[in-house]
């Protein structure tokens, strides 16, 4: 093994990343991140550790608590690296590396040990440690078996992370990928709603589940921190024996690459339905709505989502209405998932439009129209979509969801999806400018978006979540039917800020499409 | 009236500059070579020429009209094949030059003949590849048939030849010497100094950082078999291009 040569190629990859710090954007999200990752070390190791501890002493239930929170490490790293693609990115891919004089080996190490050093992966570390520790200092575990068995875990959780990821990643590529997938997440949300009576009923079954769990390895982590000897050892060797099969999972996974899905076969059309949509926008902006329907239609992760918006919007619906004794009650859940159906399904394309064109970039600034009409196109049609989804949520929401009809209560709802969509667009527009990142059309899995991008997504959809529960229990009476007449006024001042955006993005967009070029033709 | 007019061109990227205080004409229906080392500013001038890049000072004039990015009525005689080619991956050749033509305000019928003329013509009718799984050259070839898919009165080409094979680079040259015959005007960057030799009327020669130091009527070399500059003799426009530039021959002995 080159280990000479794999230190030379990881520090590059650390010099790699310290020189996207020296932009201005760059220095900006390393200070955010920092903070961050230093508040929730601090934090989560003080809370974690010292509470884990606290509660294994007085409790002398050491095993089970270390178990269950560091279970719950363990599948909140596994959920957010596949569900948002945090610390997924290969900073190399094994075609670059192979322009290195290193055997395959040596390549699979550099990648991984890249890949297990990324900030997002330590901040894990950091909570396993917390645990380990925590519950040495209050005297309900040993010292060494507790450090080896926080590093074990926290290897296995990598690997597992990315033989699930890869797993995905393969399940999207094929036909009907996604659907299998949508089951999946659906099965996520509502077994643990289904199971848990059940189980709670059923001794023999919590039997079965309570043994299950303790042979995976956050369980036998926490054996390892809290037993003497021979447990601990026991605790050690069932993280290993994971650890070796799932290491297995992901050799054999990496030497048989899925292949990509072949989008579209067949005779080009020369009148497409692409062409026939974008023809609603004129013939000055027809073509450039046409073609980025085209150009998204054939994104297997636009593919993914953007199909599943309704459906994530119905199981979202149905979820919270069984799990969540909400302020508001149902009808402040619909106004959420109505409200988050406004932008779900293009967010994360809409915030970095031209995050997927790379080089074709270039050929905007050639066309014979001004510099930003793609990039209002762009927006067009991302807003063209997901206003097509209005019509059949409400016609399912009607048809479904209320004990009696009422259309004060489809006019809030509608409303309520057309604000967020204007707004989220408005501020879309935004981030695609000042936010952008040069993303990978080909994967179909990952986050390849920006700080910024990542702040709307996702601080957006948990606001939307939580907003018309909040407003409920500020103003019990305005979060029902009676006041539907808020959410068209609302939709009208998300118009008048998306078109002010629009106006100003655009007129941005011709001193920012220099080091957009830079940015997406990955010069910078 | 010139084709292009430069003028003082200066373009800087913070304290770097590309491109200082060039001046140049290309008179129409010509084909201009524009030369100089990697780096010297010659794919920044035409970005400047194209409106990709906003000149930080001087004038650009296009057919006579003062030409800024915005400019949609002189983009629209113009053709560009861009350093990077400028394509968009997942579409199919015939859709991406549709797209061009439409923009380029083609009708429906002149877009379908031009396509399918330009596809038969430069070979690639192999419509089951997306633009992403076309090999380098015909990427190139694409990008090509995009610059001029409007029948353009200028066109602008950086580096167009290279990675093409020799036949495609045959029919290329063919179509531009026809296009240089109907008085319209091609100005080009390339590194194959025999290709400029043989098709360019004009050229002239930067060095870094995008300082113009020689101009002049290439087709003399074929009429009166030399070049001159500062009153010496050049056989070929490599001698002069290497005397100008300043290439030095550097040996390392390890090599």
């Amino acid at each position: 093994m080159n280990f000479q040569l794999i230190g030379v190629l990881i520090r590059l990859r650390y010099k790699l990343l310290w020189a996207k710090t020296r932009t201005r954007n760059g220095k900006i999200a390393l200070f955010f991140a920092g903070y961050l990752l230093l508040v929730m070390v601090i934090s989560l190791v003080a809370a974690g550790g010292v509470g884990a501890g606290m509660a294994a002493i007085r409790g002398g239930k050491g095993t089970l608590i270390a178990g269950v929170l560091l279970g719950g490490i363990y599948g909140q790293a596994i959920v957010a690296s596949v569900v948002l693609g945090f610390g997924m990115t290969a900073i190399f891919s094994e075609t670059e590396l192979r322009r290195f004089p290193v055997r395959a080996l040596e390549r699979r190490v550099t990648r991984h040990f890249i890949g297990i050093v990324d900030p997002y992966w330590l901040l894990f570390l950091a909570l396993d440690l917390g645990i380990a520790f925590g519950l040495y200092l209050f005297g309900a575990g040993s010292f060494w078996p507790g450090l080896i068995a926080a590093l074990l875990l926290f290897c296995s959780n990598y690997v597992a992370a990315r033989v699930l990821g890869m797993l995905v990643d393969r399940l999207m590529m094929k036909k009907g990928g996604s659907a299998i997938m949508l089951v999946c997440i659906m099965l996520l949300g509502f077994l643990p709603a289904t199971l848990g009576p059940v189980i709670q009923r059923n001794p023999r079954i919590q039997e079965i589940a309570f043994r299950l769990w303790q042979s995976t390895p956050p369980a036998g982590a926490a054996v390892a921190m809290t037993q003497p000897n021979l447990a601990a050892l026991s605790g050690l060797g069932l993280i290993l024996l994971w650890m070796a099969a799932l290491l297995a999972v992901l050799v054999v996974l990496e030497r048989r690459p899925a292949k990509v899905r072949v989008v579209e076969a067949g005779k080009v059309a020369w009148e497409s339905p692409f062409d026939r949509a974008g023809a609603i926008f004129g013939t000055r902006n027809g073509p450039l709505v046409a073609f980025w329907l085209r150009f998204y239609s054939r994104h297997n992760r636009f593919r993914t989502i953007y199909p599943l918006s309704l459906p994530l919007a119905a199981f979202l619906q149905f979820f919270y209405s069984r799990q969540v004794h909400a302020a508001g009650g149902k009808f402040a859940i619909s106004l959420s998932v109505f409200l988050i159906l406004g932008f779900v399904g293009t967010g994360q394309f809409a915030v970095n439009q031209f995050g997927y064109v790379g080089g074709g970039f270039r050929r905007f600034l050639l066309l014979p129209t001004g510099a930003a009409t793609a990039f209002r196109a762009g927006s067009y049609m991302f807003i063209m979509l997901s206003a097509a989804l209005i019509l059949p949520a409400a016609v399912l929401w009607s048809l479904f969801v209320p004990a009696r009809f009422d259309p004060r209560a489809i006019v809030m709802l509608v409303g309520a999806t057309i604000s967020s969509m204007f707004f989220f667009h408005g501020i879309a527009l935004w981030t695609s400018l000042l936010g952008p990142r040069r993303g990978n059309y080909n994967q179909s899995f990952g986050n390849d978006l920006s700080f910024a991008g990542n702040i709307v997504i996702i601080g957006g959809m948990l606001a939307l979540l939580f907003l018309p529960q909040v407003a409920a229990k500020q103003w019990p009476n305005a979060i029902t039917p009676d006041y539907w007449f808020v959410a068209p006024a609302a939709a009208v001042l998300a118009a008048v800020f998306y078109f002010t955006s629009l106006h100003f993005a655009t007129a941005m967009f011709r001193g920012k499409r220099e080091s957009l070029m830079v940015l997406l033709e990955g010069k910078s | 009236m010139d084709a292009i007019r430069i003028t003082n061109l200066v373009k800087r990227y913070g304290a770097v500059t590309a491109v200082e205080n060039l001046s140049l004409c290309v008179r129409p229906g010509r084909i201009f070579g524009f030369l100089g080392p990697n780096g010297s500013g010659k794919s920044t001038t035409i970005g400047c020429l194209t409106g990709l890049l906003d000149p930080t000072s001087g004038t650009v004039e296009l057919l006579g009209q003062a030409f800024d990015s915005e400019n949609a009525a002189i983009k629209r005689r113009i053709g560009v094949m861009p350093e990077t080619l400028g394509l968009f991956d997942p579409l199919y050749a015939q859709e991406f030059l549709a797209f061009v033509a439409r923009m380029f305000g083609l009708d429906e019928a002149t877009t379908r003949q031009r396509v399918t003329e330009l596809l038969d013509a430069l070979e690639l009718t192999d419509s089951s590849k997306t633009l992403a799984e076309y090999s380098t050259g015909m990427r190139k070839r694409v990008a090509f048939a995009a610059a001029v898919i409007h029948s353009p009165e200028v066109l602008f080409l950086d580096e167009p030849f290279e990675s093409i094979d020799p036949a495609g680079v045959a029919l290329m040259k063919q179509w531009l010497r026809r296009f240089a015959d109907q008085g319209r005007t091609v100005f080009m960057t390339t590194h194959v100094l025999e290709t400029v030799e043989r098709i360019c009327h004009d050229v002239a020669i930067i060095t870094k950082p995008g300082k113009l130091v020689w101009e002049g009527d290439v087709t003399l070399l074929a009429n009166d078999g030399s070049l001159t500059y500062n009153g010496q003799e050049f056989r070929t426009l490599e001698s002069l291009f290497l005397q100008l530039t300043g290439e030095k021959y550097t040996d390392l002995n390890w090599l």
